[in-house]
């Protein structure tokens, strides 16, 4: 079970004292203030296509966000990777469970899901839009497809370690059943390594949606930086791209609380 | 995929299961396939003959010399200057940790998006490819190795500072050795980056390529042509994956026979 083996490696963030983080966050402040002050000198220098100035960006996000075309493209992108990883998540349990629980299964599927394992999901974009459409079956396959490995992955491992005593005590209790035990003790010990192959998949899924909204070129915050991309609005660029990156980290780092809330059931 | 948990006598089971299951996805495809619309969902047959016209043609071989030169040139690069920088972003707490958050927001910016901003900073051509593939597996490497020097034991470090040794010898014989696994499984998901980032590249920057080929071929509904450039990207995937394996393995018997 590598993912838990690997879980405590990570650096353990020591709870911050108050008056130590606000010491912590000079030079964080002093480096953005930095960074943003040489861009700025930057952007005097070179061409606003090449660097647009940093009031140039924050006017275009304005605008973006009054415009109310920010708004509805990172809605439909909110759609699509809902959709997604909804859709992923629940074939990535179904088939992992039965990965996990049954070696024939194992065995059977195992060209399937090391298939999809070394293919990247970019490569696949083309053809899977060919095959079931420009619209959004098309496009909620493309973020299946890139999400659902490391859920996958993740189910089946965990189940493939017997928790061992927690099923003796369960049974001693009268759990009786491959399905009652799976419900009350296997998938429950499996919760914290599930999260982390879900904070996998949120950011496989972004990238997902960003390759499928940008190969068609057609809504979504992909689609509106291509389309900004390609009238070489630069500053437009920037300010579409700043919102989607927030995304992408937020949803990783939601995940990661919730990762860390039920290792914290663990220990 | 890992060997069976419980050691149990099956009639090896592991090995023709997978092959029988393939056969049988692959019949069903060519089936249905050729009786639905075999241009549309080219059946194996129809993948097979397309593949061999694409070799004979020479646009294979062609594509895929133009994406391992891409790859290799890039994930070379990143190592080259990921494990340095990664060795420099543990060693200096300031720098680490002011310029992580940057680090890990370029990281999980799709690629797709920068493409823009590529094009306008570097042009269409082989230096912003070289990017795409270069400064995303030299992050994902960097990161690995500075939480491998991190996690590098103090007491080595200090036994080393004790005998008078200098910073860079520390790093040389302490540090990087102790962090091995880091680096290897940073070097790992720095491979993938890379693979991906080339074919994102291919796509959409230059047409050229393996992916390239796809998108052109796409273009002109040719599926067998497109599932054979595909098939061939998770080929080269493969062969780099394993090859690390072999590194990897390498290593750690290294480790132990020295340790």
């Amino acid at each position: 079970m590598t993912a838990v083996a690997d879980a405590p490696v990570r650096p353990a963030r020591t709870p911050p004292h108050r008056r130590r983080s606000a010491r912590r966050a000079v030079p964080h402040l002093v480096f953005l203030a930095a960074l943003l002050v040489a861009w700025q000198l930057a952007a005097q220098l070179l061409e606003p296509i090449v660097l647009p100035s940093v009031d140039a960006v924050a006017a275009a996000f304005v605008d973006l966000v009054l415009t109310g075309e920010l708004p509805l493209a990172l809605a439909q992108s909110i759609l699509l990777l809902v959709l997604g990883l909804g859709i992923a998540s629940a074939v990535g349990l179904g088939f992992g469970i039965l990965i996990g629980r049954s070696q024939v299964a194992h065995w059977t599927l195992s060209p399937y899901f090391s298939a999809l394992f070394v293919i990247p999901t970019v490569a696949l974009v083309p053809i899977v839009l060919i095959w079931f459409g420009f619209g959004m079956t098309g496009r909620v396959i493309i973020v299946v497809l890139a999400a659902v490995v490391p859920i996958l992955l993740s189910v089946a491992s965990s189940l493939r370690d017997e928790p061992g005593e927690l099923v003796e005590v369960a049974r001693s209790f009268g759990v009786r059943g491959e399905l009652a035990l799976l419900r009350t003790v296997r998938l429950r010990a499996a919760v914290p390594v599930i999260m982390s192959g879900l904070r996998l998949a949120v950011g496989r899924a972004v990238v997902g949606m960003a390759v499928a909204e940008t190969y068609l070129r057609l809504g979504g915050i992909g689609g509106l930086i291509r389309d900004y991309g390609s009238l070489f609005q630069t500053d437009y660029v920037f300010a579409a791209i700043l919102p989607l990156s927030l995304l992408g980290v937020g949803l990783s780092a939601l995940v990661g609380v919730l990762e860390r809330h039920y290792q914290g059931w663990r220990s | 995929m890992s060997a069976p948990a419980r050691p149990r006598p099956v009639l090896q089971l592991r090995y023709w299961l997978p092959v029988l299951s393939l056969a049988v996805f692959l019949t069903v495809w060519e089936l249905v396939g050729r009786s639905v619309d075999p241009l549309l969902f080219a059946p194996p047959t129809r993948v097979a003959a397309s593949f061999a016209e694409l070799v004979r043609s020479g646009q294979l071989p062609a594509a895929v010399a133009v994406t391992i030169n891409t790859l290799l040139i890039g994930y070379g690069l990143a190592i080259l200057v990921g494990i340095p920088f990664g060795v420099l972003l543990a060693q200096s707490r300031t720098v680490g940790t002011v310029l992580r958050p940057y680090l890990y927001g370029i990281f999980s910016t799709p690629r797709v998006v920068i493409v823009p901003l590529i094009i306008v900073w570097f042009g269409v051509g082989y230096a912003g490819r070289l990017l795409l593939v270069f400064l995303w597996s030299m992050i994902a490497i960097a990161t690995s190795t500075a939480d491998g020097v991190r996690n590098a034991r103090p007491d080595l470090v200090e036994v080393a500072r004790s005998f008078g040794v200098s910073r860079l010898q520390i790093v040389r014989h302490v540090l990087l050795p102790g962090s091995v696994p880091f680096v290897v499984s940073g070097l790992r998901i720095g491979a993938e980056r890379a693979v991906v980032g080339v074919v994102i590249g291919e796509m959409f920057l230059e047409l050229t390529g393996l992916g390239g080929l796809i998108v052109t071929e796409a273009q002109s509904f040719e599926t067998g042509a497109v599932l054979s450039a595909v098939v061939t990207i998770a080929v080269i995937g493969t062969v780099l994956i394993f090859g690390l394996d072999a590194v990897e393995r390498r290593v750690s018997r290294w480790k132990e026979r020295s340790g």
